[in-house]
């Protein structure tokens, strides 16, 4: 029994140890499994570091052969500058994008096969800023955005958000200190034109009283420059793309410019004059040198289009390309250039203005329209030249210099079809090409147009447009139009000053 | 930088011609007259006679003429400069039956020598010889003072079509040559891309890259 016993509880026991070594089977199995598993996924993972790495250097080698052939293609000059340095990085990983993508293959081939198709250029162009990782475009962002960096501090002191007490000094001391400013437009006109008119005399004596207006704003107006400082640059100098995003939403402020914009351009004004003669200095040194950086940025965008489009360096293909470069790059940017010119001429706006309300109700012939180009009194209803002004206003619209060129070009032609109706019907008979309109007939009838438009920013779009009209437009019908606008803008300016209607 | 690529020998020429002259002279006239001549009314821009182009063939070389009417009022007078910035030939005209305005006239080359000194080409233009017999400008007085200040005086009737073709057509040999001498003067420059913004632009010899958006005016072919 006793053996029995143990018999049984032997079995047990055997059986007990049976499941205990299964269970520690299972176990040291199951770490056996683990542990090789363990054991494979490390060593996948090598295999797999391993290979990244050969990639990286096939990659690398790859970079730097097509660096290499990058550099060939600059191998005759010497001594790179800085820029040219960075020209050959560019094309570089243009190459490098190209290897990855078909795409620009495709057009590079499309563009060969029709060298004088200028819509497969801005066709090429379009896909490109589509499409942000190409470098063409990354360049293009890192341009803008550094223009935009520069612009913002500028335009933003004033922008800074102001206290009803400044406000409502501002608008107390623009009134009074208009007529300092206009005064002073006069002696800067006297520089140009020549004209005798003098006025020191009443600028001195109207100063001397508007000193303490204006000595009580500006002090204001440094204390809050000073609390709210220049609002920090949300984004950083460091050019990454994400930061673009900021521009962006900054931008959004200024979508509508002509209702936020008017503001920017009138505190410049309510300093006293000499402060105002510095602010201005210094203002206009900062407007050239960013004009200046904007012909730059535009000018490396085309060349290294150029560079890797080669089909693309020929005279007509390569305006195609700049006007596309220019499509891109001015919208982001041109509501704070806008307002920088703004802050530039805002003594001209308000001259402009000045005049304007003087001529609210002013006719055609007030201005030196000849009464042939008149519209006859029966047929009123609109006002002459109606469809001239209506074009004209658009030009805040658009954001690209190009397009608001345009713009002025369908004003004149505009008002030659409106000069050409009217005179017909007062003469009906004759169509004689000998009573075209000539630049005497169509001067005082720009102006006219110009005063209607109630588009006292029109003196800031001229002074831009003049500064980004292509070189090629220049003599032609464009540069003529522009020049024209120009012209009755600054006639506009001076009608104030000239007194009584003729 | 990619040289500009102005391989062939043929060279298209952009010239710009400043039109200067008192309200009342006939300017306008005279321009229209030089273009509608060859071609028909519908030639005339959009900008009629404010602002004609004419393309011309002078000996083999092409020339495309943007010519710039201005306002002769004497309230636009301070405005010239932009108007006149960057031409090439000026054309002068005032009306022999009128003393004032050749006085103008030497108001105005005064001015342009100043502003764009020896480089433009300037022509006098008395205008309206069909009313000789009511000449108050004397020919020799006109000539002469042409002659002392380097430019060529021309007699012109508008309305009779006399004398403007030739006019034209000296100015624009005169305005080759100054460019000829000028890019001699610079060696070729070919990539001094900044010397376009003064005046000359050659351009590669392509059909429509140097025409202006508006289309010119005027074609030779």
């Amino acid at each position: 029994m006793a053996a029995a016993v143990p018999d049984g509880g032997v079995k047990v026991l055997q059986h007990a140890m049976k499941l205990a070594n299964v269970a520690i089977q299972l176990v040291t199995n199951n770490r056996h499994k683990t542990l090789s598993l363990q054991r494979q996924m490390m060593e996948n993972l090598i295999i797999a570091r391993a290979r990244q790495e050969a990639l990286q250097r096939k990659m690398e080698k790859r970079r730097l052969r097509l660096q290499e052939e990058a550099n060939r293609s600059f191998s005759s000059s010497t001594s790179l500058t800085p820029e040219e340095q960075e020209q050959r990085l560019l094309y570089g990983s243009i190459l490098e994008y190209e290897q990855d993508h078909d795409w620009p293959k495709q057009w590079k081939a499309n563009l060969k096969k029709n060298p004088n198709d200028l819509s497969v250029v801005s066709g090429l162009i379009s896909c490109i800023f589509s499409c942000p990782e190409h470098p063409i475009m990354k360049l293009l962002k890192r341009l803008q955005y550094r223009i935009y960096n520069k612009l913002y501090p500028i335009v933003s002191k004033v922008t800074a958000p102001e206290s009803p007490s400044t406000a409502t000094c501002r608008g107390r001391n623009m009134k009074s200190s208009q007529s300092i400013h206009c005064m002073q437009s006069v002696q800067e006109n006297n520089k140009t034109n020549s004209t005798k008119l003098r006025h020191s005399l009443s600028v001195t004596s109207l100063s001397i009283t508007e000193d303490y207006n204006a000595n009580t704003c500006a002090k204001e107006q440094t204390q809050t420059g000073q609390s709210t400082k220049e609002p920090k640059l949300v984004v950083s100098m460091g050019e990454q793309d994400s930061s673009f995003e900021d521009l962006e939403q900054f931008l959004s402020q200024f979508e509508c410019p002509s209702a936020s914009l008017p503001d920017l351009s009138k505190p410049a004004v309510d300093v006293d004059p000499l402060i105002h003669k510095l602010e201005e200095g210094v203002l206009q040194a900062h407007l050239r040198s960013i004009v200046k950086d904007i012909h730059k940025s535009i000018d490396r965008l085309l060349s290294l289009y150029i560079l890797a489009f080669e089909p693309l360096n020929m005279a007509a293909s390569k305006d195609q390309c700049l006007a596309s470069i220019e499509e891109a790059f001015f919208p982001p940017i041109w509501p704070l250039l806008l307002a920088l010119f703004r802050k530039v001429y805002g003594h001209r706006e308000l001259a402009f203005e000045k005049s304007m309300r003087l001529y609210r109700n002013a006719k055609p012939g007030d201005v030196g329209v000849a009464s042939k180009l008149c519209p006859s009194e029966s047929a009123s209803g609109s006002c002459p030249y109606e469809s001239a002004v209506q074009e004209l206003r658009l030009i805040s619209k658009d954001c690209c210099p190009q397009k608001k060129l345009e713009c002025i070009v369908r004003t004149l032609r505009l008002i030659c079809e409106c000069a050409e109706e009217y005179r017909t019907s007062h003469e009906p008979a004759t169509l004689h090409s000998s009573a075209a309109i000539g630049a005497d007939d169509l001067l005082p009838i720009l102006s006219y147009v110009a005063l209607k438009s109630d588009l006292p920013q029109l003196v800031s779009e001229c002074a831009a447009l003049e500064e980004f009209i292509h070189e090629g437009y220049l003599i032609g019908e464009e540069g003529y139009c522009l020049t024209s606008m120009q012209s009755a803008v600054t006639y506009v300016e001076s009608l104030h000053k000239r007194g009584a209607l003729k | 930088m990619a040289a500009g690529g102005t391989g062939g020998g043929n060279k298209t020429y952009s010239f710009k011609v400043v039109l200067l002259g008192e309200g009342c002279v006939g300017k306008t006239s005279l321009v229209l007259r030089y273009c509608e001549n060859k071609f028909n009314d519908k030639h005339i821009t959009t900008l009629q006679a404010s602002f004609l182009t004419k393309k011309l063939n002078i000996g083999g070389k092409r020339v495309n003429l943007a010519i710039w009417d201005t306002a002769g009022q004497e309230r636009f007078h301070a405005l010239g400069p932009i108007y006149y910035r960057d031409s090439n030939g000026a054309i002068l005209v005032y009306d022999i039956t009128d003393e004032d305005s050749f006085q103008k006239v030497k108001n105005w080359v005064k001015e342009l020598r100043k502003m764009l000194g020896n480089e433009i080409c300037l022509c006098i233009v008395g205008n309206k010889v069909d009313l000789e017999k009511e000449r108050h400008v004397s020919v020799q007085e006109a000539e002469g003072y042409a002659e002392s200040v380097g430019a060529k005086h021309y007699h012109t009737s508008a309305k009779l079509n006399k004398g403007i073709e030739e006019l034209f057509l000296d100015l624009c040999k005169r305005m080759i040559e100054t460019a000829q001498a000028d890019e001699r003067a610079k060696g070729n420059g070919s990539s001094q891309s900044g010397t376009a913004r003064r005046g000359v632009q050659i351009v590669d010899d392509e059909p429509q890259s140097a025409a202006t958006a508006g289309g010119g005016c005027c074609s030779s072919g």
